[in-house]
This record gives structure tokens, sequence and C-alpha cells, in this order.
């Protein structure tokens, strides 16, 4: 074992493992399908106003008839993905002590991102389809549906990015 | 990486061991063998092998299942495993700061020592 500080060899290890992290994360490119899904998916989850029985609308469903395909996409989602890159990544903190203090992860500006526009966009539609503004309700949906797939590409590359950088041995 | 003791495992320490538990510790929950082996630049046999000796000694926790008729590997550090990694890769973080720091000192000593010369011939 290598065991002297004064030898520029022992770092040979480090750096031969940040080009392989970089592989690794080179590697964690979605599928072509996974895009369009997260859109399918955000399009049921802001269909959602327009379909509750809480407007009484003739075309109204329980809202488990909406969360339930919608968390069933979510898991084929998640499992093709993880059978078709081989790597599973899942739920990770949004921020990480570190010597006693408290670091913000990559991807928590996008983890942000989409609540809100999660939580605006659901209140934009109730309140114009209660105003009978369907198609402005409809418009915001679209919004809301690209703000999101754009901010969960956002969060995927943040999580290569932080894959690339070590993630917790960094 | 709070509360990590910064020390050397001579069971990570061969090069292809340490690449095995250094990606394995890098953020991903599970890594299947395709995935691993392409990332570490490794043969088939060599991963095998080398896992095998990470999972003997509870480092790693290996799953096997099959999609299809094709047999998948999967691959993650156990907590002991996490641990050990983490000190071995703070030791060589180590390391590299104080070879980058003698490298430094070498270099302001021998500039100095240039200035010292062209001082003393002009």
């Amino acid at each position: 074992m290598r065991d002297s500080a004064s030898d520029p060899a022992a770092l040979e290890p480090l750096e031969l493992l940040r080009v392989q992290r970089s592989r690794l994360a080179d590697r964690m490119r979605p599928p072509w399908w996974y895009l369009p899904g997260t859109a399918i998916v955000w399009a049921l989850f802001f269909v959602g106003p327009f379909a509750s029985r809480s407007f009484a609308s003739p075309a109204s469903v329980s809202t488990w008839a909406i969360v339930i395909p919608i968390v069933g996409v979510c898991f084929a989602l998640q499992w093709g993905m993880t059978r078709a890159i081989g790597i599973k990544a899942g739920p990770r903190p949004l921020r990480l002590l570190r010597d006693g203090l408290f670091y913000y992860r990559p991807g928590r500006p996008a983890g942000i991102a989409i609540a809100v526009v999660c939580f605006a966009a659901l209140g934009a539609e109730a309140s114009l389809i209660r105003h009978g503004l369907p198609v402005a309700a409809i418009a915001v949906a679209v919004l809301a549906v690209a703000a999101n797939v754009a901010a969960m590409q956002a969060l995927q590359l943040a999580v290569r990015r932080d894959l690339r950088d070590g993630g917790w041995t960094a | 990486m709070d509360g990590v003791t910064a020390k050397p495992d001579p069971l990570i320490h061969p090069i292809t061991r340490l690449s095995i538990c250094g990606l394995l510790a890098a953020g991903a929950d599970w890594v299947e063998f395709a995935a691993l082996r392409d990332a570490a630049g490794v043969s088939d046999s060599v991963l095998s092998k080398q896992s095998r000796v990470l999972e003997d000694a509870g480092y790693l926790e290996v799953r096997k299942g099959a999609v299809g008729r094709r047999p998948r590997t999967w691959f993650r550090l156990t907590p002991e495993g996490r641990r050990a990694t983490q000190g071995h890769l703070a030791w060589l973080a180590q390391l590299e700061e104080a070879v980058s720091a003698s490298t430094q000192d070498t270099l302001s000593m021998s500039l100095a020592s240039i200035s010292i010369r062209d001082a003393s011939e002009t």
C-alpha cells in the first residue's frame, strides 16, 4: 500500500475515480420515452381541477380516478428508467449536514419550482373555472405542464451533476 | 463527510475495489452489473471476483434478479462499506492536499532560489 504523502502516484486513484463517476453520470440519461411520460403525468395532474366533483361538471369523476393513474404512471416510469439505465437513485434529502453546517444539494431550486408551480397552477385553474373561464384555465394547465417538465429535466441534470461530483463522498 | 474518520482501508485500496466502492458511494442506491462494469472499465470476470471479495467482507450487498430470461445483478454498499469507503476517500483527499502543499512549497523554494541567484548575478 502506498502511504507516502510525497508520492504523487497515490493520487491516481482519485483522478481515475473522478473519470469513472463521470462515466456513470453520463449513463444516467433518461430514455426517450421518459420525457413524454413525465408530460403525461403532469397533464393528468393538472386535469384534476377540470374533472373534480367539487365543480359539479357533467364529466366529474372521483379524485381517486385521477390519483391512481398518476401514481401508476409514476411507478411505471421509475421502474422502466431504473431498468433501462441500470442505476437506481431514490429520493434524496435536499440538504446535507457536513462539518456541522447544512449544505443545499443540487436540484433544490428545481424541486422548489415544481412545488410552487403545482400550488399556483392548481389554485389559478380552480379560480378560473369558478369564474367561467375554462379556456384560460386550460392555458394555465398547459403552461404548468411545460414548466414542470422543464423543472424535471433540471432535476435530472442536477442528480447527474451530484453523481459526477461524488454525492455523499464529495 | 461529517463524522468520517480519514483512514486507509487495505480491503478497498486495490484500484478495482476502490472503483467499485467509490462508484457505489457516489449517490446511487443500486447500480446494475453492466452499468458498474462499464463505468469502472473492467471485465465481467474482474468485477465478479472483486465484488465477491467485498460481499464476503460485508461491504457490498448483492441482489440477483432477472428481466425476462436475462439475469440481472444489482449492487449497493452496506452501511459498513459506505463508512469504510468514505474514510478511505477522505484519507486519499488528505494525501492529495498534502502532495499539492508540498509541491507548492517546492515550487516557491525553487522560485526563491532563482530570484536569489538572479539578484546575486546582477
